[in-house]
């Protein structure tokens, strides 16, 4: 198993696609990205690949290529992107020379931004935006992770080997957010939002609920009697991803 | 019809959250019981085939404490037994004779014993029969089936859950149920390496019906094991003396090497036992397995007295009969109302659940209602009946059950 490359895709894959959320929850950041009009490419030599393209204030992440990118990074290997995102290593620009001064303020502000909404303290999660902003960039980094972890880390693929096939909706009352991830016998794919016809549910009562177990401070069993967190359908499909989804954190820190 | 309120149970459930890890940890949990607001998590006593939570509701149980209550709970030849051992000796420093007698009773008993071994816990029992069977071959490996429970052990549970680590899988094989020539595979690719193949009688995994053995599967099964020098070992841990008093090979004919009991040899009383077949007594004998309660002499003066009123009154008969009386109304009653509900494995223990939705969210939905009318139904396991359980208690099951349609209607 090699885990720097688990990570690399862990952050290419589930982290990278946070920016689509954060561009619509965050209205500061959304307003310093309405004039943006650019695409950023991540890619690591004999591996995975990733891209961000801003336009008219929505940001667009997808995986692979981009066809034609204004910046684009490149990584020698894995380790190399994941120390990027680690904060000690910086990519190699191979193309957006003139767009240097951008990548080293504006968007380093915009990933110092979803940085600090990924790491929760006390006293930030006092505070109700930005508890539900974390709770929903957790929500859909998480969804992401499995879908990568169920692929390529070996206990989890194990786990997922045995999982029912179906879709588990994982969501917050009263207002969302929505995720789905849809299981067959070769992969996950994860949707935004609500599904009509769910295999299997977790629903949270509330976001605080959401937030204090995607955040570590909830034991899941606890949750589920005091119908903090209401289940539903194929309850095997929710152990196992259950069991995946408490291997993410092994993976990003 | 009334619904249950579950406020203590919910105000105790809190205070346990604070000091025991889950609040209720393990196959009591509340999370498969879905939806958790239709259960109680709380019992305040028990008797027959009922038992009343903190709040003072009243069930019919369907569960039977998972299997270990056979006669009805607070059975009074059995609860006697045990009170007369208490006044004697329970836990003391040398051994009770009680713990003879009941081998003794045990060997007479089931066709292929001729030894028995004593502990409390099913898994206890499932470890000490792998261990004998790697005493008696000199091999590592073991098969078992896929979706198979044996209890916690490590390497009994699946890949993947807490506190596991690969190696505890290294020398377990599982292959799907009935599928013999899976079996003839891996029992080839491993020649000389396998040890013993561990089953279940019959397949009673969670959430999924419940299947019984293709006809003809034990008996080839049995053949290629002897010829390859295989222990086959029965894990009876939750069928055992409901199918058969003899062990419930005997029901499907064909003979192991070691059995696992536990669950209703006692009537509820801690206690399990392993018997086998002469020639592997001297490997018992050797593996060294043993507990700090295992030689109580009281739930063996229950267990004694639980066989002799099995035998007495013929219970695999008893429960076959109810459990067919059970499972008709209720088929009936599902079918008055659209539905088909199906019911796999033995009528005494079955697996129930309605065809007209995959997900099992209808099912959650009924038995959570009939649960909170009083009738105690899970929808991830199979239930159980006793020979408590009469034909009022069935009568006011099919008035629940009914109920209970009604209200998951148009939902
Ligand atoms: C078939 C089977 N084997 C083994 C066990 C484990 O028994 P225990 O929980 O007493 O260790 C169980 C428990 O449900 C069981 O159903």
């Amino acid at each position: 198993m090699d885990i720097e490359l688990i990570r690399a895709r862990l952050n290419l894959y589930a982290l990278l696609q946070n920016f689509e959320q954060l561009v619509q929850l965050d209205r500061e950041v959304a307003q310093s990205v309405k004039q943006w009009n650019v695409s950023i490419q991540f890619s690591v030599l004999n591996g995975p690949s990733a891209s961000l393209d801003f336009q008219n204030g929505v940001c667009k992440h997808a995986i692979g290529s981009h066809p034609n990118p204004a910046i684009r990074l490149f990584f020698l290997s894995p380790r190399h992107l994941n120390k990027m995102f680690d904060g000690s290593g910086t990519p190699i620009p191979l193309k957006g020379f003139s767009r240097l001064g951008f990548l080293q303020k504006d968007f380093t502000q915009l990933t110092e931004r979803l940085e600090y909404y990924l790491k929760p303290d006390n006293a930030r999660n006092e505070d109700g935006d930005y508890r539900r902003i974390n709770t929903t960039l957790t929500l859909y980094t998480a969804a992401h992770a499995i879908k990568e972890l169920a692929l390529l880390e070996p206990t989890c693929n194990a786990v997922f080997s045995h999982t029912p096939a179906g879709i588990l909706q994982i969501g917050v009352l009263p207002e969302g957010p929505y995720v789905h991830l849809v299981l067959t016998k070769d992969g996950i794919s994860v949707g935004k939002g609500s599904h009509a016809s769910p295999t299997a549910t977790m629903t949270f009562r509330d976001i605080e609920s959401a937030n204090a177990l995607l955040g570590g401070r909830l034991d899941a069993f606890q949750a589920v009697a005091e119908q903090r967190l209401m289940l539903n359908g194929m309850i095997p499909i929710i152990d196992n991803i259950g069991l995946i989804l408490d291997r993410v954190e092994h993976y990003l820190k | 019809m009334n619904t249950f309120d579950y406020s203590q149970s919910q105000a105790w459930f809190a205070r346990a959250c604070k000091v025991i890890p889950g609040g209720i940890y393990g196959h009591f949990s509340p999370a498969p019981c879905v939806p958790v607001s239709a259960y109680p998590f709380f019992g305040a006593r028990a008797k027959g085939a009922h038992f009343w939570d903190v709040d003072g509701n009243e069930f019919i149980d369907y569960m039977c404490a998972y299997g270990p209550m056979i006669l009805g709970y607070a059975h009074p030849a059995v609860d006697e037994a045990y009170q007369e051992q208490m006044k004697l000796a329970d836990s003391n420093t040398i051994a009770s004779t009680k713990m003879v007698e009941l081998a003794e009773f045990m060997v007479d008993l089931i066709p292929i014993a001729d030894w028995a071994f004593f502990a409390k816990n099913g898994a206890d029992v499932t470890n000490y029969a792998t261990m004998i069977a790697r005493a008696a071959t000199g091999r590592k490996k073991i098969i078992a089936i896929k979706g198979g429970y044996h209890g916690t052990s490590p390497w009994m549970q699946a890949t993947g859950h807490h506190g596991l680590i690969e190696d505890d899988h290294a020398n377990v094989i599982r292959i799907p149920w009935n599928d013999f020539a899976a079996l003839e595979n891996v029992v080839n690719q491993y020649d000389g390496q396998i040890a013993g193949f561990i089953s279940s009688p019959y397949h009673h995994p969670v959430f999924a019906d419940n299947e019984f053995p293709a006809e003809g599967y034990w008996q080839k099964v049995e053949q290629l094991l002897r010829k390859k020098g295989i222990l086959l070992i029965v894990d009876d841990v939750r069928c055992g003396f409901r199918l058969d008093l003899g062990g419930s090979n005997e029901h499907f004919g064909f003979k192991p090497d070691l059995i696992a009991f536990c669950k209703a040899i006692g009537n509820g009383y801690p206690i399990s036992a392993l018997v086998g077949a002469g020639p592997l007594k001297s490997f018992a004998a050797k593996v060294f397995h043993t507990g700090s309660y295992w030689y109580s002499a009281g739930p063996m003066a229950a267990a004694l007295a639980c066989l002799k009123e099995l035998k007495r009154i013929n219970a695999p008969n008893v429960l076959r009969e109810n459990g067919t009386k059970l499972n008709d109304g209720l088929v009936r009653i599902a079918k008055s109302h659209g539905y088909t509900l199906k019911v796999t494995g033995d009528p005494g223990m079955a697996y129930y659940r309605l065809i007209e939705d995959e997900t099992l969210m209808l099912q959650q939905e009924w038995c959570g209602e009939c649960t909170r009318r009083g009738a105690y139904f899970t929808s991830h396991h199979n239930w159980f009946v006793s020979t408590a359980h009469s034909d009022e208690d069935f009568q006011r099951t099919w008035d629940i059950a009914d109920d209970a349609f009604k209200a998951i209607k148009g939902r």
